[in-house]
């Protein structure tokens, strides 16, 4: 989606028609518009918002007066005034023009909720156009409410993107956005239709096709409850981890606590980490064995096939001085090397038969002479294994050593923290040792589902191969075989895509995160999302990894981090080869229009926010007053600058308020007073 | 040995012809009702995997 133009009509403060161009270009995509405190540059973010989906922000107040109040005064009682926004855009190769409106009659001076009305045309790469039938609908498929956060918004609240307790829908809505929720949502739904088609293969399919069926419904159904307790589960663990952070958290700010508290975060990482180590050597033990520990037993067997070999070299039987070979192609050729004849049962040629007896083979000789080559390494390699052994052995050694005494100090430090003499610790240690408990009995809980479903969904698989080779001779029976089976592929195909898609958009999105919050920030703390999504920020203090509490600033560098690194996936993962398909040059390009987009930034991140903003977005509107935008913003994005506005803001006071805006060298009217009525104008300087 | 990472593409690769055109299908259908979290689609579906396999 990109836009080209916004058109406002006595949309609050600005009064009679106005339209602003945002036609842009890859190399030029941002449009920065100006305006003074109460200009309107909420009101206009909101006109995107409403034009999209008729609603506002919860902070724009008075919201049912959409007409420009002084148009609202001048009109009689039973006069009708229309209120409208005019969005036209592109999205996926299409034109689109939308324009939401509503009119109000005026019943009293208060003005009373508009309904508005939305209509969209759409204009196909043929030229025809042709009017939407239903308007609200494409529109959330082109950009669903929820996702639209990322990309209209007001950069003083960004921040709540990546507070506590806004994971559930930003995570959601992340889904959506990176082609994830299409994929859950198809994996729910498919087992219902399955469910329609096996149905018809128990009517029609026999009694042995019933019974197979209604065993693997039953084993779907058991499925069912254990994903769902696993859900539930889950949602509890998150729970509890957030709650012990949170108490881990009060335990590193107090003041007593805090070394203790965070001594005992390093070691359990340690002890973490030897244990990964132990586990580590126990594996290269069992390789090593399983490879390898057959040549332990070799001993003999090498010493017994050298004494063999050197025994039989020494009595002259190898090499074998007289070849079988040899002696069969006399025979065959009938004439000795003597030049006797050989013809078959005469003396000469019993005599030279009597040689074949004794002469050696060839290939006797090789494998003898192979093995007697191999004795050698044999020896060798046994004293190798030998020493591997003891270096792994030594490694266990080490490692255990290293285990038990983490366990030791992380028991003590315990201790210490249970110590009733420091005051609201030992509270604070009661609760994480409970919760510690319950978040164990829920891992194990977990844990056991997982291994119930691997064994259900085995038995399916087993149950689905039965059910294929059942003799079915109904034809809509074996009809509905077929769809059941070929629905379950494609159902095992998409468990499988939502796995790799899930991993991959995660990595990538913490990359790309990681990536611009380091260009923006001045200090070393490091963003990462979780496997559940959830963002956060870490810092390195004596080695061990710490939470940042964030500051306003910092949560708003975060967002404003995170929204430029989805932006930018969002496109990136569209052009790749996926199961959807081929699709449109533009797909997963969408437009950021942000208010207040420095908010309380310093200027230095103002600057690298705006540069990392104009670099990723692939379109940028930009609303900010002077005092926000001037300096370090203008310069940093006026290279990419296509159009450059300012909301006028015409104010009834009598005394001179009025104001310039400098851009380029050029003064251009802020405020103006004295007009005739409060309203703002918006004017395009470049 | 390095492990090999499955990709989406060796997913599809693996398809027979009608299990691809119902897995693109499908997620068309999805992707359309994204909006409407209560969406019953098990209709729409039923008629992509017909289609597929008359």
């Amino acid at each position: 989606m990109k836009i080209n133009s916004i058109t406002l009509l006595n949309f609050r403060q600005f009064l009679g028609e106005q339209t602003f161009v945002l036609r842009s270009d890859p190399l030029r995509p941002v449009s920065l518009i100006f305006g003074a405190n109460g200009a309107g540059k909420t009101t206009l973010l909101n006109a995107f918002t409403w034009a999209l989906y008729g609603s506002m922000s919860e902070d724009v107040e008075e919201q049912h007066r959409m007409v420009t109040d002084s148009v609202w005064r001048e009109l009689p009682i039973g006069g009708t005034a229309e209120v409208a926004v005019e969005l036209t855009f592109d999205h996926e190769g299409r034109e689109y023009r939308l324009v939401r409106q509503a009119e109000s009659r005026k019943e009293s001076d208060e003005q009373q909720r508009a309904i508005p009305e939305v209509q969209l045309w759409e204009t196909k790469p043929d030229g025809s156009s042709e009017e939407v039938g239903a308007p609200q609908e494409r529109i959330y498929t082109i950009l669903p409410q929820g996702v639209s956060r990322f990309f209209f918004f007001n950069g003083e609240r960004i921040e709540k993107l990546v507070q506590k307790g806004a994971y559930g829908e930003v995570q959601q809505d992340i889904k959506v956005l990176l082609d994830l929720e299409q994929v859950e949502r198809a994996l729910d739904h498919l087992p219902k239709v399955d469910r329609r088609l096996t149905a018809d293969l128990k009517k029609y399919g026999g009694q042995k096709a019933n019974e197979i069926q209604t065993a693997i419904d039953d084993l779907r159904e058991s499925e069912t409850t254990q994903k769902e307790e696993q859900k539930v589960l889950e949602a509890d663990l998150a729970t509890l981890n957030e709650e012990r952070e949170a108490v881990n958290e009060l335990l590193r700010q107090h003041a007593t606590a805090a070394p203790i508290q965070r001594e005992r975060e390093a070691s359990i990482q340690d002890l973490t980490d030897a244990r990964a180590a132990r586990q580590q050597a126990l594996s290269d033990r069992s390789a090593l064995i399983s490879s390898r520990g057959f040549i332990a037993f070799t001993d003999d067997l090498a010493k017994t096939t050298a004494e063999m070999a050197t025994a039989l070299y020494e009595r002259g039987t190898l090499p074998a001085p007289l070849k079988r070979e040899f002696v069969d192609q006399l025979l065959e050729e009938g004439r000795c090397i003597c030049g006797a004849s050989l013809a078959e049962h005469t003396e000469p040629w019993d005599h030279v038969l009597e040689w074949r007896q004794r002469a050696g083979l060839q290939a006797v000789e090789t494998a003898w002479q192979q093995l007697r080559g191999q004795v050698s390494p044999i020896i060798g390699a046994r004293k190798e294994l030998h020493e591997s052994l003891q270096a792994i052995l030594k490694r266990l050694s080490t490692d255990a050593d290293r285990v038990g005494r983490l366990e030791e100090r992380i028991s003590e430090l315990d201790g210490l923290l249970k110590d009733p003499r420091m005051e609201g610790v030992e509270e604070l240690e009661s609760k994480r040792i409970d919760l510690d408990g319950r978040i164990g009995v829920k891992q194990q809980r977990i844990g056991s589902i997982k291994t119930a479903l691997e064994q259900v969904q085995k038995e399916i698989a087993q149950k689905t191969t039965e059910r294929s080779r059942a003799a079915v001779t109904d034809e809509l029976a074996a009809k509905a075989r077929a769809r059941s089976d070929l629905v379950q592929s494609v159902r095992r195909a998409l468990e499988e895509i939502l796995a790799i898609r899930s991993e991959d958009m995660r990595q990538r999105l913490d990359a790309e995160l990681k990536d611009v919050f380091s260009k923006i920030t001045i200090k070393r703390y490091i963003p990462r999302l979780s496997t559940t999504f959830e963002l956060a920020l870490f810092q390195t203090i004596d080695g061990v990894e710490l939470a940042v509490p964030k500051s306003t600033g910092e949560n708003q560098i975060l967002s404003l981090s995170f929204v430029a690194a989805v932006s930018k996936l969002a496109r990136e993962i569209r052009k790749e080869h996926r199961a959807e398909g081929t699709l449109a040059e533009d797909a997963g390009t969408y437009p950021i229009v942000m208010d207040a987009a420095f908010g309380s930034l310093d200027q230095n991140y103002q600057r690298e926010v705006s540069r990392a903003l104009a670099q990723m977005a692939p379109q940028l509107v930009v609303l900010v007053s002077k005092s926000q935008g001037l300096g370090q913003v203008v310069r940093e994005l006026m290279p990419y600058v296509s159009h450059l506005g300012v909301v006028v803001t015409h104010t009834t006071v009598e005394h001179d308020v009025s104001d310039d805006i400098e851009l380029e060298g050029v003064a251009h009217p802020y405020i103006r007073s004295a007009a005739e009525a409060d309203h703002s104008e918006l004017k395009v300087i470049a | 040995m390095p492990s090999v990472v499955r990709t989406e593409t060796d997913v599809l690769e693996e398809l027979t012809v009608e299990e691809r055109a119902l897995l693109k299908r499908v997620l068309e259908i999805e992707r359309a009702r994204l909006h409407v979290t209560a969406a019953d689609l098990t209709d729409d579906l039923l008629a992509a995997v017909k289609e597929v396999l008359p």
